[in-house]
């Protein structure tokens, strides 16, 4: 039997309009707030709209999407704190929702007293909840402090006290937004170990995360979820990467660094520093080949395009590596340009990167520059272990570190003798 | 041990019937739907939470009485230092008068019932803003945020009936008359208390979803109570009321119910039967159409919180 069935799930809010008609709106109105302020101009937004899908126990369902796009919402409408305004949701058993970076404490009350609140709201008698009390606050890892009350916790300790009571609620049915966002390593960890042992036992998890390590570690299901709408569900390897490509496609404008990022022949839509597989990577393992990959939207035709990459560490330009060939492009709409970063050729530091494009077009003789300084800041990080001899003794931090061909003989002369 | 007392004297769920609740929560299928849930759904619903409902109304009593220094001087001195300018006002200056009991007593009695409307109705009204910080994160049936703030109404009446008590026993010393009526007629001041909670949660259901949106409830709120107030016969006997005004106490359902305090504790005034019975119809009008209005409202006026 699934524990979770979600049909045509759909949420609308009403965004306040300029007020003009708020007016006209009568008295009436204003007081049946189920019908809406009867403001006109006010927009329809609809956070989600048409989700469906079904889990059986046992799943941990990863949720990724951008800001925004719903993710959140959806968490919210199934912890019951808002109320869909289409579709219906069946489930079976207890719901713990760990919404925001928080459960539902009350911050003025000790934290004993909170446990005690949180498992009466799940129908679980006070006794219980105090016989619990031990292992709840050993899990969280605060029990010196259960008589303070919560508002004085750190944030971390918050959410971990908030953690370990939802979990030890024996719910059937967890809902986790960024429950990783606050927290060290050992304590997500810890977390992430226990939900899925949990999970082992029939516990189904709605986990919220922008952390794509995590969801393809942990989840066995992913869903990809766009300007609430479902893009893909499915195994989490597959999810993860599209959504990844997906993410590229997307105009981020928002970026706003200096430079001409458009001209009028082209823009740079986003520069990205990207793994041999095309994934998308924050930082670059020296031993492995990397790319830094621009994409351009061409908006006319017939364009010519030459592209340099700067790469700049503490302060200095290291190099400007100028693309031999001129290309040229033929209908409009986007076009990737790769440039390789080879093996071996930089070292442990933090590399900043300026690309820049030369634009030309077959009848005119000026040429158009494009330019995004700084566009990408990224680390440089050595993979060998680094109790290596080599690694610690013989090599010296220096702006690159390339990794030169050795090679020793004897010389002709030499070897003539021999 | 609280719990092995608890179930020694029978009081309080068996462990059986703990473990079958228990089961029930984890095999209950539950549906969310955008249409509102049957009335009986609903019932079954609070009956579920009713733990939580239990928790909130304690701590509301707590939040209510505890941290202050002074502690049991602020319960008393609090509704006393009203009453005693009252006192001073209308029975000694204006010479209101009181039925054959001292203006103090009289004036006791009838603020008392008074009173704990005054308060409940605040107190729910506030309810869902006060609960905020909850209802934003974790489910639990709204409605237990109101009902539960009613609670503290019960302490406020154990305070006002001690110091009820207590002026009598002084007036016994000084004027040698015991006013407090010993017997069954006390129930009839017991029961006014509860039906002025009742109403005072009747009309909180529309206040509490309403000030939500339109702030002006909050604001107008106490204006309204005070004209209210003087609309009830808290500072004059109901017989000094001319006919042709006595309809309004057919109107104002905290008009019999104060007076039927003041019978019951004092023994003075008239039982108002006919009034009262127009009083429960309307308080149980305003009730249940309440109880429609927080259900319709609840999600939409939740968004806006």
């Amino acid at each position: 039997m699934d524990s979770l069935v979600v049909e045509n799930l759909g949420k609308c809010y009403i965004l306040p309009g300029t007020g003009q008609d708020k007016q006209t709106s009568t008295f009436r109105q204003r007081l049946q707030p189920w019908r809406g302020d009867g403001d006109e101009s006010a927009r329809e937004f609809w956070a989600l709209r048409d989700v469906s899908f079904r889990l059986e126990p046992g799943t941990i369902l990863g949720i990724i999407g951008a800001n925004g796009a719903g993710k959140t919402t959806l968490l919210k409408i199934l912890a019951r704190v808002i109320m869909p305004t289409t579709g219906r949701v069946v489930g079976v058993g207890r719901v713990v929702s760990l919404l925001e970076l928080g459960a539902g404490f009350d911050p003025d009350l000790p934290a004993d007293e909170n446990v005690v609140m949180n498992a009466a709201m799940l129908g679980i008698p006070k006794h219980e909840a105090l016989r619990r009390l031990p292992d709840i606050f050993e899990f969280a890892g605060v029990e010196r402090f259960e008589g303070t009350p919560v508002k004085h916790y750190s944030s971390g300790m918050y959410l971990r006290l908030a953690f370990s009571v939802a979990i030890n609620m024996n719910p059937q049915i967890l809902l986790a937004d960024e429950i990783l966002a606050v927290g060290d390593q050992a304590f997500q960890e810890k977390c992430l170990q226990r939900i899925a042992e949990a999970a082992a036992t029939g516990l189904t998890v709605l986990f919220v995360s922008h952390d794509m390590e995590a969801i393809m570690r942990l989840c066995n299901r992913a869903m990809w979820i766009n300007a609430g709408q479902i893009v893909k569900t499915g195994e989490p390897e597959a999810v993860v990467d599209e959504y990844q490509n997906a993410v590229w496609s997307q105009a981020d404008a928002s970026r706003s660094e200096k430079g001409r990022r458009a001209n009028r022949f082209a823009e740079v839509v986003a520069i990205r520093l990207v793994s041999a597989a095309g994934r998308d990577i924050g930082g670059a393992p020296i031993s492995e080949d990397v790319f830094v990959k621009t994409r351009l939207n061409i908006l006319k035709t017939h364009c010519k395009v030459r592209c340099a990459l700067d790469v700049n560490t503490r302060g200095h330009l290291l190099f400007r590596s100028t693309d031999t060939d001129v290309h040229r492009l033929g209908d409009p709409g986007v076009y990737e340009i790769l440039a390789k970063i080879p093996a071996n050729l930089l070292a442990e530091s933090l590399y900043t990167v300026t690309v820049s494009c030369i634009m030309t077009r077959h009848d005119e003789p000026q040429e158009f520059p494009l330019v995004a300084y700084n566009a990408l800041t990224f680390i440089a990080f050595s993979t060998e272990d680094a109790a290596a001899p080599i690694a610690g003794r013989l090599q010296k931090p220096g702006l690159i570190a390339p990794k030169l061909e050795w090679t020793v003989r004897a010389e002709e002369a030499n070897a003539a003798r021999v | 041990m609280q719990l092995a007392f608890r179930r020694l004297l029978g009081w309080g769920p068996s462990a059986a019937a703990e473990e079958a609740e228990e089961r029930n929560w984890r095999r209950h299928k539950w549906v969310i739907e955008p249409s509102r849930m049957g009335f009986f759904a609903r019932v079954e619903e609070v009956w579920r939470y009713r733990r939580i409902l239990w928790f909130f109304a304690i701590q509301r009593v707590k939040d209510r009485y505890e941290g202050t220094t002074l502690g049991p001087f602020w319960l008393f001195a609090r509704p006393l230092m009203p009453i005693a300018i009252s006192t001073l006002v209308f029975g000694q200056l204006l010479n209101v008068p009181s039925e054959n009991v001292p203006y103090f007593l009289f004036f006791l009695a009838g603020s008392s019932c008074w009173r704990i409307f005054e308060r409940s109705m605040l107190w729910v009204t506030q309810s869902l803003e006060a609960a905020k910080g909850l209802i934003k994160k974790v489910y639990f049936p709204r409605i237990i945020a109101p009902i539960a703030s009613v609670a503290p109404a019960i302490t406020e009446f154990a305070i006002l009936f001690t110091l009820l008590v207590l002026s009598c026993v002084v007036y016994w010393i000084k004027d040698g008359v015991f006013y407090l009526r010993l017997g069954v007629g006390m129930l009839a001041g017991v029961a006014a208390v509860l039906l002025t909670c009742f109403f005072a949660l009747a009309v909180g259901l529309w206040t509490s979803v309403l000030q939500v949106r339109h702030k002006d409830v909050r604001y107008s709120i106490r204006y309204v109570s005070q004209f209210w107030n003087y609309a009830t016969p808290v500072i004059y006997p109901m017989s000094k009321i001319p006919a042709k005004y006595h309809i309004l106490m057919y109107l104002n359902p905290m008009a019999p119910l104060v007076e039927m305090y003041k019978w019951g504790m004092l023994g003075i005034g008239q039982f108002p039967a006919k009034e009262l019975a127009s009083g429960l119809v309307i308080s149980a009008i305003v009730f249940a159409a309440g109880l429609v209005y927080f259900n319709r409202s609840e999600a939409a006026s939740v968004d806006k919180l």
